[in-house]
């Protein structure tokens, strides 16, 4: 017994040492720690197709021009950006074909981190790199769709582009990051010749500390694949010298343990890539009920251009009937939805356009919650209620397969939500998940889900989609499952103003043009649309200049802004 | 005793063939290559680029051309080069295999210090109180999920009381230099934590077996005998008893090292623990055959050279066991 009583005395004194947890000092222009889900898989910008390289390297290299906080393009490298209107964009004709010429100059201060100026030699190795076919690239035609490259005799940091096709993105080339040519040429001459050599050899790999392969605010000063990457300021950067003198990334895959890390100290603050919203709708009245916490950090969110939305299968004979397609749409109360289950933090889309993008229109077909309009679309198209409450025509139940990726908590819920809502006007629904890598890796990336998918689009501002929407971008078998209108919609309206707006150069009429998309689909409804979903990051709150950007262009691109006070 | 264990080792190498080969064509028979997946939600990538990365990778060519072109290479010593890292495959596994050998050798060590002397004690006053404790602590250990516990041990020592760090190898940043006292404390700090939340599992079990084995071995007649001699107590328990208790518990012990390193997953993911456990889950995720392939070889290694071990130690504890 006293033996017992041993053991609950020290139970005891353990629960009151509990009640005790030490101060935190907040982290200072010194050092900021933060934490990353994961990890990177190279730092050569061009080579680089994940998130968390990404992430890490808009620190210490930019591109010619990238998208700001504002959703913007704007030049970071270049001096001005192109445009028909200023003159240094124009269009040609060379042998009866439309061309492109454009003119671009880089920053006249802008050096790599060991003092030599970046060129447009450096353009010219990434053009050279990046549409080699014994490279991988992930967006090549970034690359490819330049036909040739002159730099200027007299400024080296001139030079202008030919473009094989006129096309409006010209300018978004956020991801046609320079290579170091001092450095790299040599390695890309050695190796060019024979497939993935140059990814072995180059020295983002081998030596990522050279000073010379950055010209960011920041310079790589350690990494450790899978357990951090360490950047210091860059003397030589030609920007504004940021405040915050070392940057620690740490690789914490486990969301729960990334977490404990930020409250154990360990961590500073939790990236965009990291904390799940539930977790943060957790944490965030975790802090606001407790003192300490609340004088560490703030839960910080911006809505963004991911796209939650449910797929329909349009080879589906059931879901062929366009009544039945809007009676679904009408039967969900999405403001409710975003409300009872992200607490108003992310918003209910109408369609996939965001409103904050410069293509968005309000002038569309709406579907507000209507039960009673769903449930007269239901009975137009001949599914009448049955036995049990549920819809049958024919014999047959209105029962409707509905598919996600199984684990997603997030996901799970919405579909429950979705569920009874659809059980309200007699649709049963069979939910079938999978695991995320069957999921994308096959059935949606070949179309084999029965009837509904949930899942999400990635996009950037202003972007045109028409790779989702476009018959010509259906996934078969003969196109090696390539493009992602996995609905199988066809509207010629659509496919003309696609084929269109990538070859206007007027912005006006482009979006002219985005709104016939945008009119026309919201009127066939090949896809509910959900919600957008938010960034998030848990930042300390003596952090300033820290913008979530909504886009996949992440906030480290503006860390020169940055400052811990 | 030679040729038996040239005997086991040539058929080690067989089974390696065997098993090699097996789980090569069962990753490639994975759905959703990560490839055509980051291709398909790339509204950029062509048919063209996605059949260039395959190229590149030998993707194209069938899994029977891969596995023969991935086995030459291998047993030439060139373990290849890592799709998802960029990098060669020994750059990126030794440091890891390193810190799993580390880790693992620590729980094995800590374990057996805990768990045999408490096994023993437990089975010499069975159905006593401090039976009763150790077996509550025991039954607990061996039914709290790890991932749960670490989170807990995270919790309890690295936010609260701030005594220990919440995960990771090392200190980032601190410049100590390899080998000194320093660096060494300041790995040692580190391993603490997740020492603590695989040990409490392998203690757990190995008391139960410990303490089960040692109960029938103390009703044997031969101690009877023993004491029957006059011979002491303890000498009666630890040369007597506890060798015969043991043959049992090293065929647990030897085949606990190979589970520690290849599935040690979920511990390493919560405390972000760079070993080779989560090395091979994610190259398995990420169909980075030459790292899974090659993490996989290890661990089959590991499991048929320690059931060898194994077997040589029973015939150092118990001399009638003969290999002929």
């Amino acid at each position: 017994m006293q033996q017992l009583k041993s053991v609950f005395s020290l139970i005891l004194l353990l629960s009151m040492a509990w009640k005790v947890p030490l101060a935190h000092a907040l982290p200072t222009n010194k050092q900021l720690t933060i934490g990353i889900t994961q990890e990177y898989d190279s730092l050569n910008p061009l080579i680089s197709q994940n998130s968390g390289g990404f992430y890490i390297y808009y620190l210490f290299t930019h591109g010619l021009t990238e998208i700001n906080s504002d959703w913007q393009w704007q030049c970071w490298l270049c001096t001005k950006l192109p445009t028909i209107d200023n003159g240094l964009a124009k269009a040609i004709e060379e042998d009866g074909k439309k061309k492109l010429l454009v003119q671009w100059e880089i920053h006249p201060k802008a050096t790599w981190g060991d003092g030599t100026p970046v060129t447009a030699y450096d353009m010219k190795l990434a053009w050279e790199v990046g549409k080699s076919k014994n490279v991988i690239v992930g967006l090549k035609d970034v690359f490819e769709q330049i036909e040739s490259f002159t730099i200027d005799p007299k400024n080296p940091k001139r030079f202008t582009t030919k473009y094989h096709k006129v096309r409006y993105d010209y300018y978004q080339i956020g991801t046609f990051h320079l290579l170091p040519s001092h450095i790299e040429g040599p390695i890309w001459e050695k190796s060019k010749n024979s497939l993935g050599a140059y990814e072995k050899q180059t020295a983002y790999s081998t030596n990522p500390t050279n000073p010379g392969l950055s010209m960011g605010p920041y310079m790589v000063r350690e990494a450790k694949a899978g357990s951090h990457v360490i950047l210091v300021r860059n003397p030589h950067y030609y920007g504004r010298k940021p405040k915050i003198e070392k940057l620690i990334f740490k690789i914490i895959p486990n969301t729960q343990a990334l977490e404990a890390n930020l409250l154990a100290g360990t961590i500073d603050m939790i990236s965009e890539i990291g904390i799940k919203f539930d977790q943060a709708l957790a944490l965030e009245k975790r802090i606001e009920k407790d003192p300490e916490l609340k004088k560490r950090f703030r839960v910080s969110y911006r809505q963004g251009t991911i796209f939650e939305h449910i797929d329909f299968n349009l080879r589906n004979p059931v879901l062929q009937d366009r009544r039945v397609r809007r009676a679904l749409t009408y039967s969900i109360d999405r403001n409710k939805l975003v409300e009872a289950l992200f607490e108003g933090k992310q918003q209910a889309a109408s369609h996939r356009t965001h409103p904050l993008d410069p293509y968005f229109t309000d002038e569309v077909t709406k579907y507000p919650y209507d039960p009673r309009k769903a449930a007269e679309l239901l009975d137009a198209a001949g599914w009448k209620v049955g036995k049990n409450g549920v819809r049958e025509r024919d014999g047959k139940p209105l029962l409707l397969s509905f598919m996600s990726t199984a684990g997603d908590k997030t996901r799970e819920l919405v579909e429950v939500f979705l569920q009874h809502e659809w059980q309200k006007v007699g649709v049963d629904i069979a939910i079938k998940n999978q695991p995320s890598r069957t999921f994308f890796g096959e059935t949606i990336r070949k179309a084999k889900y029965p009837a509904m998918a949930m899942y999400a689009h990635i996009s950037s501002p202003g972007n045109v989609p028409e790779s989702i929407l476009q018959s010509i971008s259906i996934p078969r078998k003969e196109n090696g499952f390539s493009g992602q209108n996995v609905m199988g919609f066809v509207n010629k309206k659509v496919d003309a103003a696609f084929d269109d707006i990538v070859l206007e150069l007027d912005f006006n009429k482009r979006k002219k043009l985005m709104k016939i998309v945008q009119q026309e689909v919201t009127k066939e409804l090949p896809t509910i649309p959900l919600y957008f979903r938010a960034q998030i990051a848990v930042v300390p709150v003596n952090l300033t200049g820290f913008r979530i950007t909504g886009h996949q262009f992440f906030s480290t691109l503006s860390a020169d802004k940055w400052a811990l006070k | 005793m030679t040729a038996y264990i040239i005997r086991r080792l040539l058929q080690t190498v067989i089974v390696l063939f065997a098993l090699s080969f097996i789980t090569y064509g069962l990753m490639g028979l994975m759905p959703g290559d990560p490839l055509d997946i980051a291709c398909a939600a790339n509204p950029r990538c062509t048919p063209e680029n996605l059949d260039l990365m395959k190229k590149q990778l030998g993707l194209d060519r069938p899994i029977y051309e891969r596995y023969g072109k991935w086995i030459f290479a291998f047993v030439q010593g060139d373990l290849g080069y890592s799709r998802t890292y960029r990098q060669p495959v020994t750059t990126i596994l030794l440091p890891r295999l390193l810190n799993t050998m580390i880790l693992g050798a620590t729980v094995i060590l800590v374990s057996l210090l805990i768990a045999i002397p408490i096994g023993v004690l437990t089975s010499l006053k069975a159905n006593s109180k401090f039976d009763y404790i150790v077996n509550f602590f025991a039954f607990s250990g061996i039914s709290a999920p790890s991932f749960w516990l670490g989170l807990m041990l995270i919790i309890v020592f690295s936010v609260f009381f701030k005594w220990l760090p919440a995960g990771g190898v090392e200190t980032i940043g601190v410049e100590a230099t390899q080998g000194t006292w320093a660096y060494l404390l300041d790995r040692a700090k580190y391993l603490v934590l997740p020492t603590a939340t695989l040990a409490s599992l392998t203690i757990a079990g190995w008391i139960r077996y410990t303490r089960a084995s040692m109960l029938e071995t103390m009703r044997l007649d031969f101690i009877r005998t023993a004491r029957a001699k006059g011979l002491a107590w303890h000498h009666v328990v630890t040369r007597h008893g506890l060798r015969n208790a043991l043959l049992p518990v090293v065929t647990v012990v030897a085949l606990e090292f190979p589970r520690i390193a290849s599935g040690a997953v979920i511990t390493e993911t919560v405390f972000s623990y760079q070993g080779v456990g989560k090395l091979m889950f994610d190259s398995i995720i990420g169909n980075d055959f030459n790292v899974a392939m090659c993490s996989f070889i290890i661990t089959a290694c590991m499991v048929l050279v320690m059931n060898l071990v194994a077997d040589i130690c029973y015939a150092y504890l118990d001399p009638r066991i003969s290999f002929k």
